[in-house]
């Protein structure tokens, strides 16, 4: 008996062998006696960075990988591009986040390639098992992340609740699966579409039912209105920068995920999903920029705008045409850096001052911590859509795609949408520029209560100015975390409650993160030509409107 | 016997455990509740696949059982740590993050 090997197109499935086998090393790595954080890190950053480099390399490649299940074109990596980018800033906030000492670096940052190679999966897969593989594959570790402040009973909360409300979402999604299958008697997206088509189908009441159930359980990930409700408290409770990493990435590769779902597998039902998926869109507009209105916590508020963008996103999916997958590949790129700007100052802060994720934590920013300031303001005009950032270009084809495929009233919802969210995002602004610091902002998180530091207060913001004009906003992420080893191995907490210590060096890594997310939304926001291009590129290749 | 039977079944397992999950206050419970929404599709991949003459069913329910079993894996785990952090064992007490 012989025995043919099967053939197996390593270089297809490059980025997710590296990312496998970064899981496996960092894993090890992190056990060893003498990995520090930054072993564990730089590791995690160079893993990233691989996976990166051989998605680029790959990028243009069409073909199969196992047996069908997997598609490896640009649509699939370009969400892949974005989560490792996700993911590689994660990991510089996560360096000194008390979430991650306390887990061990090793199996944190683990458990994060974990959930990234699930992200790989998932937005390649054209198979409804390779789906749920890499969609489970991606929550269970975060579930995981979101508890892994197991001294912060907010964090096990957030992480109880998203692993019941995820697994409801998740069985609820299979059970859909398992009646699509049934129907249209195949796992394979495209074998799905075609005995849809070849049995006529298109009303069959189980595919229909079915259809309805994986857009409700994908609902629950994306955390579309009415399945929103854990969103806020999850945002809340888990660690910042495993917060940012869920609002960024998951939905980036979820919505990625989905377009292959809703268009191509199940494009001969469109016209029954396409109604419902656009009132969601407009119902999650509306609860997310009306539940944002008011809120303290700024996290929560991130929460609620984050359930009004997956609303603004779902619109491009609802058009059902190649426009529109660009439209929302545009977005997603630009929601990333948006929303990371946004959460790199907020994870400084929260370890500077007592307030955590408070609206207070940053009140009097611009005075003290400009280069701290100015990201955070640029990432919320670009998600309320101003003008000159790449939020605004992002809204504007979401708008052009909603009225080119006749839903017009998506189009106006989105800009009411806007109009309402400006009340929330200039309110933080308003704090930040116009406030006066408040009083112990500059005692660390970790002493609890307020002890007067006045001085302190202006110490840490001079030095910073020094120190973070010299990042290089297109440095590469290996050359910036290993050039601050040494500035930073021995700032640790502590220096920032010296007053007068330079303890700038400890965050400026922090600092050049934000300034490059924010200079690259108004960049993306002026000259949106190579994001354009690269969206086009990304939405070109996945064509099932052809047929 | 018709595959139709077997779709109510799995149908009405899938309604007690979504039920189980409402009404429930204990994680524990409402864990073990999410597990017969997951084995309900279990059921149905296993009768579809059986009606249809087709791999693919069988395989994925056996997927699923692995991946059901890492989300118990999980969820035990929070709610050991939750337990020992003397937080109560009833979701209407989960009011730290509210607003």
């Amino acid at each position: 008996m012989t025995f043919t090997a099967p053939q197996i197109d390593y270089a297809g499935l490059s980025p997710i062998i590296t990312l496998t086998a970064g899981v496996v090393i960092v894993l090890m790595v992190g056990l060893l006696p003498r990995a520090g954080r930054w072993t564990c890190s730089v590791l995690t950053l160079g893993v990233l960075g691989t996976a990166a480099g051989l998605a680029i390399w790959q990028w243009g490649e069409h073909t199969d990988l196992v047996a069908g299940t997997l598609r490896l074109d640009e649509l699939g990596l370009a969400a892949l591009l974005i989560a490792l980018f996700a993911a590689a800033v994660t990991v510089i906030l996560s360096v000194r986040e008390p979430a991650a000492e306390g887990a061990g670096h090793g199996a944190f940052y683990a458990l994060l390639l974990g959930s990234v190679l699930g992200m790989a999966i998932l937005s390649m897969s054209q198979n409804l098992v390779s789906f749920f593989i890499g969609l489970e594959l991606l929550s269970i570790p975060l579930y995981v992340l979101c508890g892994s402040a197991v001294r912060r009973e907010a964090s096990l909360e957030a992480g109880l609740k998203y692993l019941i409300i995820g697994s409801v979402g998740s069985a609820t999604l299979l059970y859909g699966f398992a009646l699509i299958y049934g129907t249209a008697g195949s796992t394979d997206y495209n074998e799905i579409a075609q005995g849809i088509r070849n049995g006529g189908l298109a009303d069959d009441t189980l595919i229909l039912i079915g259809t309805a159930m994986a857009a409700t359980g994908l609902a629950f990930k994306i955390s579309i209105a009415p399945f929103h409700q854990w969103t806020p408290d999850v945002y809340q409770g888990a660690p910042t920068p495993v917060t940012s990493f869920m609002a960024v990435a998951t939905k980036t590769v979820a919505f990625i995920a989905s377009i292959r779902l809703f268009e191509l597998a199940l494009g001969p039902v469109e016209a029954s999903w396409d109604g419902a998926l656009a009132v969601l869109a407009v119902i999650s507009i509306a609860v997310g920029n009306i539940g944002a209105l008011g809120q303290d916590s700024i996290k929560r508020l991130l929460g609620y705008s984050g359930i009004a963008q997956a609303g603004y996103i779902l619109s491009g999916l609802v058009v059902f045409d190649e426009f529109g997958v660009e439209a929302i590949i545009f977005y997603l790129a630009a929601y990333a850096l948006m929303n990371l700007a946004v959460f790199v100052p907020l994870v400084a802060r929260e370890r500077e001052t007592p307030f955590a994720d408070d609206i207070r934590s940053v009140e009097g920013l611009g005075g003290s911590r400009p280069l701290l300031a100015w990201p955070m303001t640029i990432g919320l005009l670009g998600l309320a859509g101003i003008p000159g950032t790449v939020g605004f270009m992002g809204k504007l084809f979401l708008i052009e795609a909603a009225v080119g495929g006749h839903f017009t009233w998506i189009g106006v919802a989105i800009v009411v949408g806007s109009m309402v969210s400006l009340a929330y995002y200039l309110r933080v602004i308003a704090a930040i520029w116009m406030r006066p610091e408040p009083a112990g902002a500059g005692a660390p998180a970790i002493a609890g209560a307020s002890p007067e530091a006045p001085e302190s207060n202006s110490a840490p913001g001079s030095t910073h100015g020094g120190d973070s004009s010299a990042s290089r906003p297109g440095s590469t992420h290996g050359g910036d975390s290993s050039a601050s080893r040494p500035g930073s191995t021995h700032g640790g907490d502590s220096s920032a409650s010296r007053p007068g210590s330079p303890g700038g060096s400890r965050c400026w890594l922090i600092v050049g993160v934000g300034m490059l997310c924010a200079a690259a939304t108004i960049f993306f926001g002026i000259d949106p030509s190579p994001l354009v291009d690269w969206a086009a590129n990304a939405g070109q290749s996945f064509d099932p409107f052809a047929g | 016997m018709d595959t139709s039977w077997y779709l109510v079944l799995s149908a009405l397992l899938f309604a007690v455990g979504f039920s189980g999950v409402l009404l429930r206050r204990s994680p524990l419970v409402i864990l073990l509740c999410v597990e017969l929404m997951l084995n309900a599709g279990n059921l149905a991949l296993l009768a579809m696949s059986r009606s249809l003459g087709d791999q693919d069913g069988q395989v994925f329910a056996l997927i699923v059982m692995v991946i059901a079993a890492c989300e118990v894996v999980v969820g035990l785990g929070l709610i050991v740590a939750a337990y020992r952090r003397r937080m109560p064992l009833n979701v209407d007490d989960f009011r730290s993050l509210r607003g």
